[in-house]
């Protein structure tokens, strides 16, 4: 499944569509989106170098991890970087976001270190994240300078809008996503999100521009939170649910969820049998139950209608209402509580009938519509 | 022997085997505590470590909390003078208890503030020798007080743990910090708090115990670390020149 | 910063017990501390001697119950019967009014006698408990000959008038104070009376600050100000011979503003209401009768170390003696019903959890 999450942002977007976008989102509590993120990007940039996807280039706007973390990820995963920097171009938000390295150079006796020479030919150093249009233009043209004009497509890569939402608010944000996707020069996008850093609101925004989301879940939940459960806790460190939510062209979701297991070497996916239980909230709701759960089956079945218990040796009884009227009138209610407490002890069913007032009209065998004339 | 007894911290932090170069290099480090159990023990014990004779460490301490003389007690008592690694240039301390950042988006300015703080920092670093820039360690006592330096701006406190933390990918020096999980518990959604557990690859939480303070235990740490994969939880009882700890039941009175 | 220390000799023990010239009311504690008292006796021997100098106090008061009041008073009144410079702040209109309310010190021969009363209802205890203290005091005796540390109040005896006119006496009332930077460069002045530089301390101040985010104040819903006052006040306070109380109504912050406010303090205490004619409680507590209320201590300041003080039992019973001196006491629980295991032991915890619920904070 991560497969096809891959193939999905190597395939491309259609002319005049928007290109596909993936959410890759975590909690604390099952933190491995950093993960997933690295191993998509490897994944579509070996792609990208085979010539096998649509993009012909990776812009990696990387805010929470420096150039130098995507260049030895590449290098580990034997991907010769030095050779393949024209498909690859590194736009710089970490090491300088707000330009406090270029005001204090500019102050004092301060220095900044010089880059080594592969980062500083890959890598350009963004000093204004509090600008979002400038970091558009800078996007657009650092991958227009890899594919170099026409209508060649290159892919986007964004960790993580988490920093960016510090620095600018939710909607130029938004903005700026949504301009990238509905760009004609882009394959696809995906960015990384912490979600439990924002309010609700901020990753349905997300979520709501991009085409998939993939989650990250614990596989064991922890109790209210705390971290009391050791054992659970120490599961989560290595293992937690990875759930997808496909929007298909056709209008349909494909959901899947896979688990991961984080490993020195990397991350592993293994599928997980599918859950049944997913696509209940999308039936409507109808007004009369028309399926019964399985208590209500069982009580259902414990009911003893009228007349159904005669025969088994106790006398029979047929209740016409009048007999009640014969007794005395504070009895019979007291009578009635009684039995409603032995039932709910016994587990039996059964039918209990309050007539609505002595009004009423007992129960009897005449026929209701005799006098009925037509 | 001393070194016997704090096995286990050491052990989940893999500072057992080999001190230099310095297995911390490149990691950012959480110490998180509560009122009830400090956690600044293990910050003592980190800041002894880096300054131990089998090891070219350089320590830059930033502290909001406490005044030097204090930390000289303490370090003294666990075998360690600070004046005279400071004379050796090999413990930097810089004292914040007075730091107060100006009010206001206005009062962010290079001149004053974290701006001038980080680029101390960067200046005490580029005047080190190469060889000893990835045995730095940067030790931030502790985040809490630093939000009030800065008037309550934990944006501005979270930028310039981002400025600190390009340090550590620039020099390859590690980043240790201090700070407390009570305050933020009953908050909502404490967006510091859990940047900072994103932001760490190694956490240790310092926890009471669930039945009470003891005086042989003195509290249960918790040591996650990510790049290791791996979680470590033991008791501990602080004295005055050694950290001893042990797995639950096994105290040694 | 104390630069000036540049001893390089890792032999430091004991240096500054060996600085023999204290002024008077001061005691050297552990780690080269020095101590003054809180004024009350009970509370200086449950903190291992006092109040280092240096530390900052906070008290979590009690919405209901005075108690933080009796605690300001009798560390005030120590202070000025020593002779130690004050500076009181407090929410009222007219802070020096309540300078009138502080106890006298008892004399000595009552207190004496007090010691060995044997006409208390509880004979057995007592002398159980007088057996523990009976060492300590007579220590202290001896050191009464070189100079006083601590006195016992008598809070129906108000304070003669010559010790409260004194000229090192300054009061400030927080209420009109419009912004915290004007009351912070006045504890600044007075404070910088107290350097601390390695010689002889000839005096220390005492700084006592009633309900500091009392609602009446103008800035009490400043809450990141407060707090930097508390952390810029705490830093004053640590580079000069001086202690400072802070009482302050827990109820009135927001949760994690509270826990905050509970980090800066060095020294954190807490009072609580006893209810009235509990049944349940009288039952369960010996001297139930004499008690009006309690004194939990959750943290005790440790300066110059990094070894946590674990005490024995962290909730103490505050109760009038003839009605007269302020005691502290271990709770004594009365033998209850096996079946509740609320043993005394197990409830020396961070919160005294396991203790009867309304015993809580």
């Amino acid at each position: 499944m991560a497969e096809s999450i891959c193939r999905a942002l190597r395939d491309g977007a259609l002319e005049g569509e928007l290109a596909p976008a993936l959410t890759i989102k975590d909690s604390v509590a099952s933190p491995f989106a950093l993960q997933v993120f690295s191993h998509v990007i490897s994944q579509l940039f070996s792609s990208i170098l085979a010539g096998k996807s649509q993009s012909r280039g990776l812009v990696v706007v990387s805010f929470s991890r420096s150039p130098s973390f995507y260049l030895d990820l590449l290098k580990n995963k034997g991907i010769d970087v030095a050779s393949s920097n024209k498909q690859i171009q590194i736009l710089d938000c970490y090491s300088d976001p707000l330009g406090w390295k270029d005001q204090l150079a500019g102050s004092r006796d301060f220095t900044a270190l010089s880059n080594e020479a592969l980062v500083s030919s890959t890598a350009i150093v963004f000093r204004e994240v509090k600008h979002m249009d400038k970091l558009y233009n800078s996007i657009i043209e650092l991958g227009k300078g890899l594919v170099r004009g026409g209508k060649i497509r290159f892919s986007i890569a964004i960790d993580s809008v988490d920093e960016m939402l510090r620095h600018a608010p939710v909607s130029s944000v938004a903005r700026l996503l949504s301009n990238l996707r509905s760009h004609d020069q882009i394959s696809s996008l995906f960015w990384l999100l912490h979600s439990d850093l924002h309010e609700a609101r901020v990753s349905a925004v997300l979520e709501y521009l991009s085409s998939i989301v993939a989650s990250l879940e614990p596989s064991h939940q922890l109790a209210n939170g705390q971290r009391g459960d050791l054992e659970n806790f120490k599961h989560n460190s290595k293992k937690g649910k990875f759930h997808v939510r496909f929007k298909k062209r056709n209008g349909r979701v494909r959901v899947m969820s896979e688990e991961v297991q984080i490993e020195q070497s990397g991350i592993n996916f293994t599928s997980l049998p599918p859950e049944g239980a997913i696509n209940q909230g999308l039936v409507p709701k109808v007004q009369f139950s028309l399926q019964l759960s399985e208590k209500e089956r069982i009580d259902k079945a414990n009911v003893v209608l009228p007349f159904e218990h005669q025969g088994n040796g106790k006398p029979i009884q047929i209740y016409d209402g009048r007999r009640s009227l014969v007794d005395s009138k504070h009895e019979r209610p007291v009578a009635a509580v009684e039995n409603v407490q032995t039932n709910e002890n016994c587990g039996s069913g059964e039918i209990i009938y309050y007539r609505d007032s002595d009004d009423e009209m007992p129960d009897s065998d005449e026929d209701p519509d005799d006098d009925l004339d037509i | 022997m001393n070194q016997r007894s704090s096995n286990l911290l050491d052990e989940a932090l893999g500072l057992d085997q080999v001190i230099e170069p310095w297995p911390l290099r490149g990691r950012v480090v959480a110490i998180e505590d509560q009122v009830e159990t400090s956690g600044s023990f293990v910050l003592h014990h980190l800041l002894k470590c880096s300054l131990s004779p089998n090891s070219s460490n350089v320590t830059i301490f930033i502290a909001f909390s406490e005044p030097f003389s204090h930390y000289d007690r303490i370090l003294r008592k666990l075998g360690c003078n600070l004046v005279s690694q400071r004379d050796n240039s090999r413990f930097f301390f810089f004292d914040m208890l007075k730091l107060q950042c100006p009010d206001g988006d206005e009062g962010i300015t290079p001149e004053g503030g974290l701006i001038a703080l980080y680029g101390k920092i960067h200046k005490t670093i580029s005047a080190l020798p190469e060889i000893c820039w990835r045995n730095v360690s940067i030790i931030i006592d502790d985040l809490s007080l630093m939000e009030v330096a800065a008037n309550g701006s934990s944006d501005y406190v979270l930028d310039f743990l981002h400025y600190c933390r390009t340090l550590t990918s620039e020099f390859d020096c590690s980043l240790i910090t201090l700070n407390h999980e009570d305050i933020y518990s009953s908050e909502d959604r404490p967006t510091f708090f859990i940047q900072m557990e994103y932001l760490a690859d190694i956490l240790i939480k310092a926890e009471p115990l669930a039945t009470g303070l003891a005086t042989d235990v003195h509290g249960q740490l918790t040591v996650s670390n990510k790049g290791r994969n791996k979680v470590s939880n033991f008791h501990f009882k602080v004295k005055e020149n050694v950290v001893e700890c042990f797995y639950p039941g096994r105290s040694r009175g | 910063m104390a630069a000036a220390k540049t001893r390089t000799s890792t032999f430091s023990r004991n240096l500054s017990t060996a600085a023999p010239s204290h002024g008077p009311g001061l005691k050297c504690g552990p780690n080269g501390t020095i101590f003054l008292s809180s004024g009350i006796p009970d509370l200086d021997k449950i903190l291992g001697g006092g109040f280092p100098l240096g530390s900052l106090v906070m008290v979590m008061e009690d919405a209901e119950a005075p108690h933080h009041m009796l605690l300001l008073r009798n560390f005030m009144a120590q202070g000025l019967v020593l002779g130690q410079p004050l500076l009181y702040s407090s929410p009222a209109r007219d802070p020096r009014g309540f300078l009138g309310t502080l106890p006298s010190p008892a004399a000595s021969k009552d207190d004496k006698s007090r010691e060995r009363d044997p006409d208390q209802e509880k004979g057995l205890r007592i002398a159980w408990q007088y057996k523990k203290y009976f060492g300590e005091n007579q220590l202290d005796g001896q050191r009464d000959g070189k100079h006083e540390y601590s006195n016992e109040f008598d809070l129906r005896k108000p304070l003669e008038r010559h010790f409260i006119n004194g000229p090192h006496i300054d009061c400030v009332s927080i209420q009109d104070c419009p912004d915290l930077s004007t009351l912070r460069d006045r504890f600044a002045t007075f404070l910088s009376q107290f350097p601390r530089n390695n010689g002889s301390i000839s005096c220390a101040g005492r700084i006592a600050i009633q309900s500091f985010c009392a609602p009446q104040c103008a800035y009490s819903n400043m809450e990141w100000d407060m707090l930097s006052f508390i952390r810029s006040l705490k830093s004053m306070v640590r580079s000069s011979n001086s202690v400072a109380i802070i009482t302050f109504p827990p109820s009135l912050l927001s949760p994690s503003f509270c826990k905050r406010w509970q980090h800066m303090a060095d020294t954190l205490l807490s009072v609580k209401a006893i209810q009235d004619e509990d049944k349940e409680l009288a039952q369960l507590l010996t001297g139930y009768q004499d008690m009006v209320g309690f004194l939990n201590v959750h943290k005790v300041a440790g300066i110059n170390t990094q070894v946590p003080v674990i005490l024995e039992a962290t909730t103490f019973s505050i109760k009038l003696q003839k009605r007269r001196y302020l005691v502290l006491e271990c709770l004594n629980q009365a033998p209850v019903d096996g079946s509740s295991g609320t043993s005394y032991g197990t409830s020396g915890g961070c919160s005294s959890s396991s203790k009867t619920g309304n015993l809580d904070f």
